[in-house]
């Protein structure tokens, strides 16, 4: 029967990535599952300048040779940055032009998620280990071509997937942040987008809903409040709800086996929901630490057993 | 998307954020120095305990003691503002220790400093809640009735099961709404401080003693003569003293462990920081609790010479060596903050004033569980505790598993102290020596970091800060575990501390006890599961 590892919000961690992959031998899981949000936030410039590179971290500046660029692209990827080449006169004109950034952006991007399926096939390829991607709120549409293309990586959004007798279900998509992300809609579409797989599942006991956005109060779904210009409230020590309440009438509704959820770093936690157990591993990616879930299934018994791990 | 530059370095951009989920403005440093200066607490644990034992070693010299506490306990501010930033959202002690020391280690010292040793704290609160709050409104109304029963044992049980009812409420209505309560708080308390100090500052010492025989006759029936015959009996009972310059370094030193009662929790709100996105930042957590520390001790200080100029400074330590014995001729304990109101006389006005001033208790007692809660939770999460542990309802997000976990040993733990059952009464300082053991295993946990988890620490922004090429944070961690375990040598070896007697050993014993039966029993039952504890930390080779 599947054990399952499931991690989830990797925000462009290769560290994390690396952790992922190496789960599978380290836990002797069957599945990997990623939940969604792998893409990085943000890019950080590395300025090429007479045969010298110059690069600012936090409040560190530091001017580095050619044999020493590696390494600090390598830093800034472990953080979850991606890093970026670029001529002083290139920096000029993204800092300028709105639409290069955004084109700049998403192209560093893109290879990013293509660079870690390679790695992916690298690591994985004839395990006999099934992995899952399913992209986020955070993640852009085009995220899913790539993956799509990974002959390694299995893309989860929006399908129905059979696994050891199981049958899983998944969508990155959330109900509205303030934000405004990418795969954001109303309670309503989110419902109808779950409702459409979820009808499809034959026993509920042997599902499991992959859905990035965690349950409305569900203890899965406690962010920091902010006020309107997203200012953290009360020294960051108020919490509220933030999940999804279509995702909280799928479960309510369909009474799934298990079903895994991210989006909300600091609400780690496992809970039962009537028959289902509904689990958000949380994130640390920033720490390079992999917050995760281990599952083992089993065809009678369902969970067999389920352990919530900081790799 | 790529909407947003920031940073500088010279007038090129070092950073180019895309849109993205979480992406916040930092908190109010203003907001968490509430939630650490409440947790220091100027009335409810300083005054209350900490500064009123001085009398205890009348040779040394209290201000100087609460300053060098103040210098040693900033190193521990950052030892935990490093540990925030290395390792933010966490959870606090539990996820530090289980990543450096591990699993084990970890649940035994969290559970009994954030869990266990809380149970005897409800009781220490409830004895607060009567002493600056209840029995000096009573006293003042001339509710006698009231008084006498607050000071037997059913009284007593009576204001801690009040401190659980509030402290539950809290727990229940959650974070945000507390917050708000601590604000409002905070200003009332500081309203009250202030009135105090200016009424302090304004009368004469001669204004003082007759406004203190007029009021410990009117309330409490003493004969004419008050104010001396509180000096008389408080120098009968064993207090010599001193002149509040007089100044002794040896004595001087013992008076810090008593202090530790209120001035070692600057970083209570540790456990909290960890969820804040904002907390990379070193010096936000740092600033926070630095400032909930120092403006505390600036306040003691502030008010310790206003009691030397106004009441005396013979007279405040021979009122707390008098009730100590139980001979003042004020019955309830000497709260130099009502002693302060009476210098107006007029009962409308101190009744108000009192009332102002149990802000500082309102303000602080929701502290009580609500990190426990949190330990509980990560706890059950790991699966060393059951699943229920974590549970919450459905419609108001109760933690009730965590909260029965909590409430229901209090109340046993309560019943012990109010009837004094193996004199439980005097374990007081137990309740800061066992979450002192917690912190030094932090504190271990921090010296090691950079070389036992070089992955975490060379990631994290205070990798940078070192000292002759020793991580800040490690120096720190030295002088702070050599000042905690000093202080741990005093309270296991002193008798004038009162913990370290048989009783309170076994005490003490009996959680650590509990803490390694539980974890072990949890071991063999999650292995029988397949489920391997040892895993849970363990990190996953990145190559």
């Amino acid at each position: 029967m599947p054990k399952i590892f499931f991690a989830t919000d990797l925000h462009g961690s290769e560290m994390c990535w690396r952790k992922f992959l190496n789960a599978a031998k380290f836990y002797e899981a069957d599945v990997l599952i990623c939940g969604g949000d792998m893409t990085g936030k943000a890019m950080i410039p590395i300025v090429e300048e007479n045969g010298q590179f110059s690069v600012t971290m936090g409040d560190e500046h530091q001017v580095v040779g050619a044999d020493q660029v590696g390494e600090v692209e390598a830093q800034i990827r472990r953080k979850g940055y991606y890093p970026l080449r670029v001529t002083p006169e290139r920096l000029q004109e993204l800092d300028q032009d709105a639409g290069k950034r955004k084109e700049c952006f998403q192209q560093v991007m893109l290879d990013g998620v293509q660079r870690w399926m390679d790695m992916a096939t690298e690591k994985l390829r004839g395990s006999g280990v099934r992995i899952f991607v399913c992209p986020g709120n955070d993640d852009e549409m085009e995220v899913d071509d790539v993956v799509r293309g990974s002959n390694t990586v299995e893309l989860g959004e929006g399908r129905m997937v059979e696994v050891d007798g199981f049958t899983m279900i998944s969508t990155g998509w959330s109900n509205h942040t303030p934000w405004n992300t990418h795969r954001e809609e109303t309670e309503k579409q989110l419902g109808e987008r779950i409702e459409v797989m979820a009808r499809q599942v034959k026993d509920p006991a042997h599902a499991i809903f992959n859905l990035h956005c965690p349950p409305y109060k569900s203890g899965l779904d406690e962010a920091p409040a902010i006020d309107a210009d997203l200012k953290l409230m009360h020294g960051g020590r108020a919490l509220r709800p933030v999940g999804s309440t279509a995702v909280r009438e799928a479960i309510d509704r369909h009474q799934p086996l298990l079903s895994l959820h991210g989006h909300i770093h600091e609400s780690k936690g496992a809970v039962k929901l009537g028959k289902t157990l509904s689990i958000n591993p949380g994130s640390s990616y920033e720490e390079g630490v992999l917050m995760a879930a281990v599952v083992n299934l089993d065809a009678k018994k369902g969970i067999k057993s389920y352990q919530l791990v900081n790799g | 998307m790529a909407d947003t530059t920031m940073g500088s370095a010279g007038a090129r951009p070092t950073l180019f954020l895309r849109n993205a989920t979480g992406l916040v403005k930092a908190w109010s440093t203003f907001d968490a120095f509430i939630y650490s200066f409440m947790s220091v607490n100027l009335v409810t644990l300083a005054l209350f305990y900490g500064t009123a034992s001085g009398y205890l070693e009348p040779d040394g010299q209290l201000l100087s003691a609460v300053l060098f506490t103040g210098v040693m306990v900033t190193f521990q501010v950052i030892v935990y503002a490093g540990l925030v930033t290395a390792m933010p959202r966490t959870g606090g002690d539990y996820a530090w220790q289980s990543r450096v020391l591990g699993g084990g280690v970890a649940f035994v010292l969290a559970v009994t400093g954030w869990w266990f040793i809380l149970w005897y704290w409800t009781p220490i609160y409830g004895n607060i809640l009567i002493a600056i709050f209840i029995n000096p409104i009573a006293a003042t109304l001339g509710w006698t009735g009231v008084t006498d029963f607050f000071t037997h044992p059913l009284g007593i049980f009576v204001a801690c099961l009040l401190t659980l009812a509030y402290v539950s409420a809290v727990v229940t209505l959650g974070m945000e709404a507390y917050a708000r309560i601590q604000k409002v708080s905070f200003w009332l308390g500081m309203a009250g401080i202030a009135v105090v100090c200016i009424l302090l500052l304004v009368y004469s010492q001669s204004d003082f003693q007759n406004a203190f025989n007029r009021e410990a006759t009117n309330l409490f029936g003493a004969k004419a003569g008050a104010y001396q015959a509180t000096i008389d009996a408080g120098t009968t009972a064993g207090y010599t003293p001193h002149d509040v310059t007089f100044f002794s370094a040896g004595p001087t030193l013992l008076i810090v462990p008593f202090l530790l009662f209120a001035l070692l929790w600057p970083n209570w709100g540790a456990t909290l920081y960890g969820e804040v996105r904002g907390a990379k930042d070193y010096r936000r957590p740092f600033w926070s609790m630095f400032s909930g520390l120092w403006v505390t001790i600036g306040l003691v200080l502030l008010l310790l010479l206003l009691f030397a100029k106004t009441m005396g400074w013979g007279f405040y330590n021979a009122a707390n060596s008098a009730f100590g014995a139980g001979t003042a001729p004020v019955t309830i304990w000497p709260n130099p903050l009502m002693f302060a109101g009476w210098l107006v006389d007029s009962h409308l006005f101190q009744i108000i004033l009192l009332l102002v001033l149990g802000a500082w208790f309102f303000g602080w007692a929701g502290t009580l569980f609500l990190s426990s809660t949190r330990v509980i939770f990560a706890a059950a999460f790991d699966r060393v505790l059951p699943a229920w542990a974590a549970n919450i309802s459905a419609t108001r997000r109760v933690p009730y598993g965590a909260l029965i976990l909590m409430v229901v040993p209090s109340i046993a733990v309560s019943a012990l102290y109010a009837w004094n059952v193996f004199k439980f009464q005097t374990f007081i300082l137990d309740a800061a020596l066992v979450i002192a053991v917690t912190f030094l295993g932090t504190i271990v946990a921090a010296t090691i970091l950079p070389w036992r988890r070089k992955d975490i620490y060379a990631n994290s922004p205070i990798a940078r800060y070192n000292i002759a090429g020793i991580p800040v944070l490690t120096l720190a961690s030295v002088v702070t575990g050599v000042f905690l375990l000093f202080t741990l040598y005093e309270w296991f070896s002193n008798t004038i501390y009162g913990v370290n007697n048989r009783t309170s050993l076994y005490f003490m014993g009996a959680m650590y006890v509990l803490a390694i039966v539980i974890y072990v029993v949890a071991f063999y039952v999650r292995r029988n599961q397949g489920i391997d504890l040892n895993k849970i930390h363990e990190a996953i080779p990145v190559e």
